[in-house]
């Protein structure tokens, strides 16, 4: 959680229009980076589990542990299921399914809202008051009103996610689309491009660096909010079963899906940052 | 003006590219109004090329904004080829005068040249076809894979000018385009776009507020008073075409109407100013 939180304040602050982390500079930039980031990891884990097998409290098992309980629950499975557990296939499938889904519908209404808002200052400055107050309150605080509301199924769940991820899409979306130089629009005007492609081939690309960046943010955030989603009123999912093994105090099941956590939530934002790289080739190197 | 108005636009109907009737255009409101151009009427034949100077400030961007219809005037009508302006015409391009942000930095410079040009009847190998020519025309085809932000000013401008180009207009209005150029590559862009005049058939509205540059394309220069602007003089350029960035220069014809207008701005388009004989 502390980490997440890192990154939520670091990338809450996108500045002009923040590239991620540096960006990836092709394969090689991309290889000295794992090298670096595992260099460091190899070390703490070395610590950690010097730490940990001095250490007798039951609270908390040495790295191996889990690594070695992370094979057994999920990839002790029958060959036909590509040795995937029930575990595997059923939970992380359920949470992964949900979060998915969720940040998509979230990046999606962020971005139509974002542009919208972003097209006309009287409507930002109108909205202002509200968009600021509703995207102050916690996603995490509303859970219990989505739980009255929507009930305790999937469909909850998703809007949930969509409903947190879409304020951080769209607060940035609606900035980065405010910011396009007025010249560049009244390229498109003068030319007589029709609206569409202004939409797609002016307007959206301009603010591609901003969307991103809040896409970015939008993630981490999702990752959080289905597992939140998944400690009330679930019967699956990452978020239960963590749940469930701290009621049975099976403590290396818990941390073993929180190791679980960290590998998706570093894989995903690598997928992102690996997009982003590509599609913002340009802007990072209009920068240098 | 309710009087003159239908005449104009009979006579317009035949001999005008471009019809300007008195107007006036005011940003803002209340005390903070800032009037820029104050009952300016000016009429463009076709194939004319027709220079804009005045001080800066003075409200010539402004112009070329309610010229392209990109701007509606307070007051006033703009008339193209006898139709009244309302909205962007077609037929029409622009440099504008922040070229640079005029580019779309995710595109290659050919993309950007044939991005407006996907209205048109011509597909995508022949939209790529006139992207290069015009890119030709600027001296920029070897680099068409290369982005806007790989190349110095004078060639973004050139860009913007090929972008231009390609879209084949009958009017083409251009924002101080040069004025970020070295003085070698402004001569040659200067006989470039009068090179292409004649090539692309163009009528051009050319703003500057270099003297000398703007005599020296023009067959007509408007000059322009202090704001708010309104027409200070409208002085022909007789002088014969090709002209050379040297020879024409030191002909007398030439520095008399150099002169000329430079008295007109520096007077700022006041009756006692030096500059009418
Ligand atoms: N959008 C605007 N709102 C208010 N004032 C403007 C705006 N655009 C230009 N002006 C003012 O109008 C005047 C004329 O501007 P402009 O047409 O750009 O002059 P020029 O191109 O001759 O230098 C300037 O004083 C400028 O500050
Ligand atoms: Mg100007």
């Amino acid at each position: 959680m502390t980490t997440t939180e890192i990154r939520t304040t670091d990338a809450a602050n996108p500045g002009p229009a923040a590239p991620g982390k540096g960006g990836l500079r092709g394969t090689a930039r991309l290889s000295k980076r794992l090298a670096v980031d595992f260099g460091a990891l190899v070390v703490l884990v070395a610590l950690w589990q010097l730490a940990t097998s001095a250490a007798t409290t039951p609270f908390f098992p040495t790295p191996l542990e889990i690594v070695e309980n992370f094979g057994k629950m999920f990839f002790t499975g029958p060959p036909e299921h590509l040795f995937l557990t029930d575990a595997a296939t059923g939970d992380v499938f359920a949470s992964l399914w949900r979060m998915l889904l969720g940040y998509a519908i979230g990046c999606a209404w962020g971005i139509i809202v974002g542009t919208l808002l972003g097209r006309s200052r009287a409507a930002r400055e109108y909205t202002d008051p509200v968009v600021e107050l509703l995207r102050s309150i916690p996603a995490t605080a509303s859970l219990p009103l989505f739980i009255l509301v929507l009930g305790g199924g999937d469909f909850m769940r998703v809007a949930f996610i969509a409903w947190g991820v879409s304020w951080f899409v769209l607060i940035n979306t609606a900035s980065g689309v405010a910011s396009i130089h007025a010249t560049m629009l009244a390229m498109g005007r003068a030319f007589r491009v029709s609206r569409v492609r202004q939409l797609f081939g002016i307007i959206l690309p301009a603010a591609m660096p901003k969307i991103l960046a809040g896409m970015r943010i939008g993630l981490t955030a999702a990752l959080i909010l289905v597992v939140t989603s998944e400690f009330m009123v679930a019967t699956n999912g990452i978020g239960f079963q963590l749940i469930q093994a701290q009621r049975r105090f099976q403590v290396l099941d818990m941390w073993t899906w929180m190791l679980l956590l960290a590998v998706l939530g570093y894989l995903l934002n690598t997928i992102l940052e690996v997009t982003e790289g590509r599609l913002l080739a340009w802007h990072r190197k209009a920068r240098d | 003006m309710s009087v003159t108005v239908p005449m104009t636009a009979t006579r317009s109907a035949v001999d005008a590219m471009l019809q300007v009737e008195g107007i006036t255009h005011v940003y803002g409101q209340g005390a903070t109004a800032h009037r820029a151009i104050e009952n300016l009427s000016f009429t463009v034949g076709p194939r004319e090329f027709v220079s804009i100077v005045g001080p800066s400030g003075a409200g010539k961007t402004t112009l070329l904004r309610i010229l392209s219809g990109l701007l509606t005037p307070t007051e006033g009508t703009v008339s193209l080829v006898g139709e009244p302006v309302d909205g962007v015409p077609e037929g029409m391009a622009m440099v504008f005068q922040d070229y640079s942000r005029s580019l779309l930095p995710w595109l290659s410079i050919e993309k950007n040249v044939m991005f407006p040009l996907t209205r048109t009847e011509a597909g995508r190998d022949e939209r790529r076809r006139i992207a290069r020519e015009s890119l030709e025309a600027v001296g920029l085809a070897d680099r068409h894979d290369r982005y806007p932000w790989q190349l110095s000013g004078g060639m973004q401008q050139r860009v913007a000018i090929a972008r231009a180009l390609a879209y084949r207009p009958r009017l083409l209005l251009m924002d101080e385009p040069f004025a970020s150029v070295d003085a070698q590559t402004r001569s040659d862009l200067e006989d470039l776009v009068l090179s292409l005049r004649d090539r692309y058939d163009m009528t051009i509205l050319f703003v500057t507020h270099d003297i000398d540059e703007s005599v020296y394309l023009a067959d007509r220069v408007l000059v322009l008073s202090r704001p708010p602007a309104h027409l200070v003089e409208e002085i022909p350029v007789p002088i014969p075409h090709p002209r050379d960035q040297i020879t024409t220069k030191e002909t007398d014809e030439f520095v008399d109407l150099r002169g000329r207008v430079a008295r007109l701005i520096r007077s700022g388009g006041q009756p006692d100013g030096g500059g009418s004989r």
